[in-house]
């Protein structure tokens, strides 16, 4: 086996296969990786498959014998190794934060105000982040991109390629889904020593996000009139032309609420306008899980590592993606660190995460779901990611075992079909350190 | 120097805890539970000892609350109760060597860079829900450190999380003395915010020299002293006793294992050659990120580091971090345990050490003993616990699964023989827990800034 692996990493590493920045190649070569055990996350698990990757896309995926090698393919020989799709992180900072503690070096959230649609999370995005190429390492080749939670309406998503030769070659989709918020941490307390503001309580919270839905309302009416009438002086509200696409339900709103009375709340008001929701985290709601499916809505969960309440068992949250799932709950799982800042450093821990939530209970098959299909699926991009099948775009992980196992050790990534440098910033200091 | 204990509970604590419960005499010591079992065996366990290898098949057998045998076979007596441990994984207790629980974020006085004569155990909070969390993680000894405000914040306290007894039955009995010391950015910010000394890095390391000025001047004063006094001078006058220099005499004669909040390559140096100038050791350097730059000089000073497996970017000086670094430095012959710094963390160290298999390639061997016999050695209690060998106390965890993959959960938790946590219990799992829990509030970490 251990020749094997080595052989395998030899043909991985060959100088052929190393290209400095993957999306400036125009065709790539034609790649079939043989002899692996494939996670198709679709369509089960094939022991001994070949998958053919042809113009960055997978050309062909089944039982080695079944599937034609073609012509000249480069020969990647996976014997011993698995391969599963890229892995996706539904809710990261990434480009958005360089060094958590340098305030020069993040753009999480504009605080000024609680309703911020039009802050579009592609105006910040830092694309050449050095926090990309160390999540790629561990197989995450797709995130969701959004700003910190302190709004009640933070602003909007995008997401993103974690390859590209630069910020549009690396971002997939624009305004993909709103940030929305719930909870205590929105309300506008007050700094140390400050005087509260308006929203200071969750009636507050509530009424403004109310009164800004119906402002949205009032402003299409009153757009849609002025059109009509050819009316030149009508003035664009970009704040609430922002909202106009997700009060039309034509885009997912993620509502980030951990409390369960809160997600009542907020799902009150959501149905009132007819929201597209994602509910997000739901950490302390073990009471409303039933009520949680009625909704029909996938749930992101995240942290898996949030402390329970006091008096609470110890695996009231690592319990939550297999009790959500078990209800029919379609979920996704996040890499966010329990309590802290919002960190996207540790993004590369995703599988752990999913791989935790297997060992309380959720069958192995929904928690590679979670990180992979479910995300693609939940905010418009199932057709392109998420699964080995073919027409999908050919991001790709190869590794020594079970990808969500902490003692696994990654390959090699492909990101639409190119081999990614194997290289980070910390593999670089490694290196040099290790001489 | 004898730290005098507070009473048990002040009245005033204990009505703050409890409220009005505290009228209804609330029971908080474990009066009212069944005495361990005299003899123990636990059967047909895959045994890692961190001492000597795994043991497929192998039995351990406790008694009186230490590890009696361990091997393919035991010479248990037929009396001892007996625990299955087929398809089941047996450890030493997880061992953090930095933890910040159960202080009600009282981690930092902050009111001064030097306050060596602050006691972690008058903080200790032993209802705080995080040792609970960490139990159900197998963790068995903590080392509570001040946070990293201070250059010098004050005096560690160790203890076996035998949640649910009352404090001094929490205490790690004889644990030696820890102090821990801190360098970089965290108090050239506290103080360098308020406009004070320290507000660079040079501040910083001058603030410990004076420091250590002021108490080799101190102990001057009392070896005339007492040198007079020896000879019968009647009119020697003793010096007025100063809690704060004679904690940091202790630093310099010895008596307290010096514990270093420390993340960078030149700040270790430096460290090393303070140490050397006054005559102390460094226990071990703590979080340690750059340890893998200059590993090879440290491991000549016997310091160990007690580090993240992988943490990094949170502040510049994580910036140059990589989850190498703990199998670099240890391959350099730095003694490396990992540790939690984190009341997230604390719960699943063992798979922060099974990371350590795919981050340069530890044995399993190696693995374990990062969060056992290293981290025991930090503390100072490595002949005591922190590895599966006779005569050492029974802390012990049974996993369902391989305690190095993300899988395993710890299914039943024993500490001096004694069963504290068991999965298998409905509620809680406790054995010995009755009662409320408090919420000590936040994250566990050096880096939250209370107390400025």
């Amino acid at each position: 086996m251990r020749s094997i692996l080595i052989a395998a990493t030899l043909l991985i590493a060959a100088p052929s296969l190393i290209v400095a920045a993957p999306a400036k190649t125009a065709a790539p070569a034609v790649i079939a990786i043989t002899g692996g055990r494939l996670l198709t996350v679709s369509h089960g698990t094939i022991e001994n498959g070949t998958l053919v990757i042809a113009d960055g896309k997978i050309a062909a995926v089944g039982e080695a014998g079944k599937v034609k090698v073609p012509a000249g393919a480069q020969i990647v020989d996976a014997r011993g190794l698995t391969i599963y799709p890229g892995l996706i992180d539904p809710e990261t900072n990434f480009g958005l934060t360089e060094v958590s503690a340098d305030q020069e070096s993040n753009d999480l959230a504009e605080r000024s105000d609680e309703i911020m649609p039009h802050m579009h999370v592609y105006d910040a995005f830092h694309s050449e982040t050095e926090l990309i190429p160390v999540a790629r390492l561990n197989g995450i080749t797709n995130a969701v991109v959004a700003p910190a939670t302190d709004d009640s309406i933070a602003g909007q998503d995008i997401f993103i390629q974690l390859a590209g030769v630069d910020r549009d070659a690396m971002i997939m989709g624009r305004d993909v889904a709103l940030a929305m918020n719930f909870g205590a941490e929105q309300r506008r307390r007050g700094g140390r020593g400050g005087k509260p503001e308006y929203p200071s309580t969750r009636m507050g919270l509530i009424t403004q996000l109310r009164q800004t839905f119906l402002d949205v309302q009032d402003y299409v009416a009153k757009r849609d009139a002025a059109a009509k009438k050819d009316d030149k002086a009508f003035k664009r509200d970009l704040k609430l032309e922002a909202l106009i696409p997700y009060l039309k339900g034509e885009r997912p709103v993620v509502v980030g609420v951990y409390e369960s009375y809160d997600v009542e709340t907020i799902m009150a008001l959501a149905a009132e306008f007819h929201l597209k929701v994602i509910l997000n985290h739901v950490t302390h709601s073990q009471e409303v899980l039933d009520k949680i499916a009625t909704y029909k809505v996938p749930v992101i969960v995240g942290s898996i590592y949030d402390a329970p309440r006091a008096d609470e068992r110890f695996d009231a949250v690592y319990t939550l993606p297999a009790e959500l799932a078990k209800r029919g709950v379609k979920i996704a799982i996040s890499s966010a660190d329990a309590g802290g800042p919002a960190s996207s450093h540790s993004s590369r821990n995703l599988p752990y995460a999913a791989g935790f939530a297997v060992a309380y209970g959720l069958p192995y098959d929904e928690a590679l779901k979670s990180i992979t299909l479910n995300v693609a699926e939940m905010f418009g991009f199932g057709d392109k990611l998420g699964s080995l099948d073919v027409g999908k775009m050919a991001n790709v992980v190869i590794a020594n075992g079970d990808p969500l196992d902490v003692r696994t050790d990654v390959k090699q990534v492909y990101i639409q079909g190119v081999a990614v440098p194997m290289v980070s910033r910390q593999t670089r200091l490694r290196d040099e350190y290790s001489k | 120097m004898p730290h005098p204990h507070q009473p048990l509970l002040s009245a005033s604590r204990a009505a703050r805890w409890f409220g009005i419960a505290v009228l209804a005499c609330i029971p908080i010591s474990s009066s009212g539970q069944q005495a361990p079992p005299t003899d123990l065996v636990i059967k047909n366990a895959t045994v890692m000892t961190a001492s000597h290898g795994t043991i497929e098949h192998g039995s351990v057998w406790v008694h009186a609350g230490k590890i009696a045998g361990v091997g393919a076979t035991v010479d248990a007596p037929a009396t001892a109760v007996a625990v299955d441990g087929t398809d089941m994984w047996l450890t030493p207790g997880i061992i953090d060597p930095h933890s910040h629980s159960a202080l009600d974020s009282d981690v930092n006085e902050a009111t001064s860079p030097v306050t060596p004569s602050m006691h972690m155990i008058d903080a200790f909070d032993n209802r705080d829900a995080d040792l609970y969390r960490a139990l159900a993680g197998g963790v068995t000894t903590e080392l509570l450190l001040h946070g990293s405000a201070n250059m010098i914040g004050g005096q560690a306290v160790v203890i076996k999380n035998k949640f649910g007894l009352d404090r001094d039955a929490m205490l790690f009995p004889n644990a030696p003395g820890s102090i821990k010391f801190a360098s970089g950015e965290n108090p050239k910010r506290v103080y360098g915010s308020r406009d004070q000394l320290p507000s660079t890095r040079m501040g910083n390391f001058e603030v410990m020299r004076l420091a250590f000025e002021d108490a080799k001047h101190y102990m001057a004063e009392w070896d005339a002293y007492d040198a007079k006094a020896k000879k019968g001078d009647k009119d020697a006058v003793a010096p007025k006793r100063d809690l704060k220099l004679e904690a940091l005499a202790d630093v310099l004669r010895g008596k307290l294992y010096v514990q270093i909040h420390c993340y960078r390559a030149d700040e270790f140096l430096t460290e090393e050659a303070i140490a050397k100038e006054y005559g102390y050791k460094i226990r071990a350097f703590h979080h340690a990120l750059e340890m893998y730059k200059v590993a090879d000089k440290i491991a000549a000073d016997q310091t160990a580091i007690a580090t993240f497996a992988d943490w990094w970017g949170y502040k510049d000086e994580a910036w140059d971090a990589i989850p190498w670094n703990a199998v670099m430095s240890m391959r350099k012959g730095v003694r490396v345990a990992l540790k939690s710094d984190s009341d997230d963390h604390i719960r699943r160290l063992n798979q922060e050490a099974g990371k350590m298999i795919h981050y340069g390639g530890a044995t399993e061997d190696e693995a374990i003993r990062m969060v056992t016999l290293n981290p025991a050695w930090i503390i100072g209690v490595d002949e005591r616990t922190g590895s599966i060998d006779v005569g050492k106390d029974a802390d012990l965890v049974l996993w369902n699964h391989d305690p190095l993959s993300t899988y395993a959960r710890a299914q039943k938790v024993y500490i001096d023989g004694d069963l504290f946590f068991d999965a298998s219990l409905p509620g809680l799992g406790t054995t010995h827990f009755n009662g409320v829990m408090h919420n000590g509030g936040g994250f566990g970490s050096d880096d939250e800034e209370d107390g400025q």
